[in-house]
């Protein structure tokens, strides 16, 4: 066929696909096996989770917010009780901060160990999608015997923390510690030495430090791009400032570039684990904790291991949060994935798609991009990127 | 640069236990002494201050009020709606609730098991028979 | 008033038919748990591909809108039956093949492909676009690997002067030092058996985070379980191919339980140790260095043959 009428050959992944572990819905355009452009819908799993909060106390949106992501649980519920305790005027004693950094650290290390696992199973290398997610149950282990949970732990309450870590819990961390330091260094071999492996990761979804930059990508993400961003140090939120962390990053843009700097994030976090157990602050775990929370609004920004994690918090002095704006990591991560995809063999599609870390779940809030030209009452300047949001 | 890095390790794997855990079957792993299980209660410290009721994100308590003057409440739990957050036991000022780490394997085909009454056997009488009664006047 | 049924029970009995099908489960079976130890896991018990199989079998078949109806029934069939029709030249258990006729080499080679084309060819009957794309890449590794993995094969026949598998088999196993020289053709073949299979690391014709269940996509049921079970004979038949032809022949029930079990360790092993190959990577790996090898094999043994026999 000639002319406008050229059929097109688009492949849809999602909303079920076995590639993805949650509904999103991707359209690939392909020129034979090589993707001409891309795009991507959200929405699926739409759950209201912003509204919701409105609805709750503080106390209760805590345990709301931590299920906005089921893997960095922790992180969501951590980055909401700081917002909040700041408008309340109220800190958490150094014990309980020292507490929440350890469980953020682990957080990484079980988020990092599952990409991993994921992005080999993507690239159909099973072998290490097994050993890695059969390893990651050490640490799952040392959260369960830490908070009594393995995934929505629970450990945050406002003003501190339930759960304190004592003699048994420092021990089963640091052996687990040295296993899985031992089992990472393994794994940075293959990743760096598999022939067949690198062959899908090496050249794979690469962006360069100024596409990472323009796209405004965050997290291991932008760091395997070369760019120093990790809150960790840009804003240090907790005990960073006194337990720093160093910042890793690659410069080769691609999907071996971001195994590498995951899994030597993951050295980072063991070793900032060690130093917080080793030198744990003595004190209370948690202070007591106003029902109403004076009127005023806030902005909390952790570092989750997707990449930042934006809360905004406003509070009209009742026992409701009037307004929690959430925006999750993987959103900003998305666009790479689109403008990487074009050029690529459809077989390196999932690949690029997991090199991102996606989280869907974690997205579907209500986002409308008005684009320029659509909407004439804003501004050229403003409107491309203007992000509007309501749950 | 290596082909088959794995080798060895895939060898190794073969003379050891699998990893997975034929779960209701064989050996089963300790539980963790902090497991949140079920939500225990004990009706002898309680004031019926309901701040367990008033931050629970699943409101799955209730504390019903028996006889407020000489402090007789009952709580019903519903082990379906509860997210296990531990908020309820943080918020006790009288550590009457408590999560049990053995009671944790809640599997049921009905929704009846789920709604657990905790209280002295008198109150959870009387208040039987007032839910009964009620229900009976309803009916006609 | 004599009929000799013995033909008869020699297709659907002994060595062929049921006999193909049990031992291609079997086979099935054993593939699966070694992949599964060696990624520490604990994998099937020893009925479950069977019990796979009967399911499929009593499920519903769709037939999908867009597809021609008689080719989307009869293509299972034609593919399951030229596996099973491949079965019948080969010395399966360490017997002599049932049928034997100078050049069957050829006929089974053709007739396992034609499974590999049959999968193809539902694949691109259907509307889906899993499919087409499964198909294509079905058809592209067909034509990538077929000429090393035949060119493997001729080597040993081309030593024992004949393209008959039971003469070569009897060479073989008379001149068991050959195996030796072979080495080459003998990682080519195996190599090239684990593509006509479709096992990983040549899974990309089925590679299910990319084309879900590739040119299968649309087959349930009875289809589909036809495939496995073509898949699953013709595994059995590759194997069987490969350690007659370059591990010194097969002579009886014991030698051949030994060699093809050990063959299937080595096939299992080599499917955990790589993840996926594209599919360019896939052609590039065929025509860049499969084709290469097996040329170089042959020229080992044209003068192999030169010099000493």
């Amino acid at each position: 066929m000639t002319g406008p009428h050229v059929e097109k050959f688009i492949v849809p992944i999602g909303p079920q696909h076995p590639a993805l572990k949650e509904p999103a819905h991707f359209e690939f355009t392909v020129d034979g096996e090589t993707v001409t452009s891309a795009s991507v819908r959200f929405g699926y799993v739409h759950r209201g989770l912003e509204k919701g909060a409105e609805n709750r106390n503080w106390a209760q949106a805590l345990y709301l917010l931590e299920r906005v992501c089921g893997i960095c649980s922790h992180a969501h519920s951590t980055v909401y009780s700081l917002g909040v305790e700041r408008l309340a005027g109220v800190t958490a004693p150094p014990r309980a901060q020292a507490i929440r950094q350890i469980l953020l650290e682990l957080e990484r290390i079980h988020s990092h160990m599952l990409w991993v696992g994921v992005a080999a199973h993507e690239a159909g290398f099973d072998t290490l999608f097994m050993y890695s997610w059969r390893d990651r149950e050490t640490v799952m282990d040392i959260l369960e015997s830490f908070t009594g949970n393995r995934v929505n732990y629970s450990a945050n309450v406002l003003g501190g923390v339930k759960y304190d870590l004592g003699p048994a819990q420092a021990d089963s961390i640091l052996s687990g510690l040295d296993y899985l330091e031992k089992r990472l260094h393994y794994y940075m071999k293959v990743v760096n030495n598999d022939e067949s492996f690198l062959g899908r990761t090496r050249g794979v979804g690469t962006m360069t430090t100024e596409e990472a930059e323009n796209l405004g990508a965050i997290g291991p993400v932008v760091r395997a791009s070369g760019v120093s961003r990790d809150l960790r140090v840009d804003a240090p939120y907790l005990l960073y400032a006194d337990f720093p962390i160093n910042v890793i990053t690659a410069t080769a843009g691609d999907l071996q570039a971001r195994f590498v700097v995951r899994i030597q994030e993951l050295f980072e976090s063991t070793r900032n684990i060690r130093a917080l157990v080793e030198h744990l602050p003595e004190g209370e775990l948690a202070v007591r904790f106003p029902r109403k929370v004076r009127a005023g609004e806030t902005v909390s920004r952790i570092e989750a291991p997707r990449g930042g994690l934006f809360y905004f918090i406003k509070s009209d002095g009742g026992e409701n949060p009037f307004r929690v704006k959430v925006r999750t990591p993987s959103l900003r991560n998305f666009m790479s994935v689109i403008v990487g995809a074009v050029g690529h063999q459809l077989a390196d599609i999932p690949m690029i798609l997991s090199g991102i870390d996606p989280c869907f779940s974690c997205n579907d809030r209500t986002v409308i991009v008005r684009r320029e030209g659509r909407d004439g009452s804003a501004a050229p300047s403003e409107s491309d990127s203007r992000k509007d949001s309501s749950s | 640069m290596k082909i088959g890095s794995m080798l060895g390790e895939i060898f190794k794997s073969v003379f050891r236990k699998p990893a997975t855990v034929q779960y209701p079957y064989g050996d089963r792993k300790p539980v963790p002494e902090r497991l949140r299980g079920t939500v225990r209660y004990n009706p002898e410290k309680c004031t019926g201050c309901t701040l367990c009721m008033m931050d629970c994100p699943a409101n799955a308590i209730e504390i019903i009020t028996i006889d407020k003057p000489n402090k007789r409440f009952i709580m019903r739990f519903h082990a379906d709606r509860c997210t296990y957050c531990a908020q309820c036991v943080v918020n006790c000022r009288f550590k009457c609730i408590e999560m049990s780490n053995e009671e944790w394997e809640r599997a049921a085909l009905t929704r009846e098991p789920f709604t657990v009454t905790y209280g002295r056997d008198e109150d959870i009488q009387k208040f039987l028979e007032r839910t009964s009664l009620a229900s009976t006047q309803e009916k006609p | 008033m004599s009929m000799d049924i013995s033909p008869l029970l020699k297709m659907l009995v002994f060595p062929g038919g049921l006999t193909l099908i049990a031992l291609g489960l079997l086979y099935e079976y054993i593939d699966r748990k070694l992949v599964a130890r060696f990624q520490n896991r604990v994998g099937p018990r020893v009925l479950q591909p069977l019990a796979d199989t009967i399911k499929l079998l009593a499920k519903e078949e769709v037939i999908p809108a867009g597809v021609i109806p008689l080719f989307f029934v009869s293509l299972p069939i034609i593919a399951m039956a030229g596996a099973l029709t491949a079965g019948l030249y080969i010395p399966l258990a360490g017997f002599a093949p049932s049928f034997s006729l100078p050049g069957d080499l050829i006929i089974t080679v053709f007739l396992l492909g034609l499974l590999t084309i049959c999968i193809g060819l539902a694949g691109a009957n259907t509307a889906d676009r899993f499919s087409l794309l499964g198909a294509t890449r079905t058809l592209t590794q067909l034509f990538s690997y077929e000429a090393p993995f035949l060119l493997a094969l001729l080597c040993p026949a081309i030593l024992a002067d004949s393209w008959q598998i039971s003469i070569v088999d009897t060479s073989v196993t008379g001149h068991v030092w050959l195996a030796l020289p072979l080495f080459i053709g003998f990682f080519v073949a195996v190599i090239g058996l684990m593509g006509k299979l479709e096992l990983a690391p040549f899974d990309a014709p089925e590679a299910e985070s990319e084309i879900v269940a590739g040119a299968l996509t649309e087959y349930s049921g009875r289809g589909l379980a036809l495939f496995r079970l073509g898949k699953d004979v013709e595994l059995v038949i590759g194997i069987t191919l490969v350690s007659a032809f370059y591990l010194g022949g097969l002579s009886n029930p014991l030698e051949f339980l030994l060699k093809t079990l050990g063959l299937l360790v080595v096939v299992a092993a080599l499917q955990a140790l790589f993840a996926r190959l594209r599919i360019d990577q896939v052609v590039g790996l065929w025509w860049r260095i499969g084709a290469l090898l097996a040329l170089l094999q042959l020229l080992i043994v044209v003068i192999l043959k030169g010099v000493i026999l």
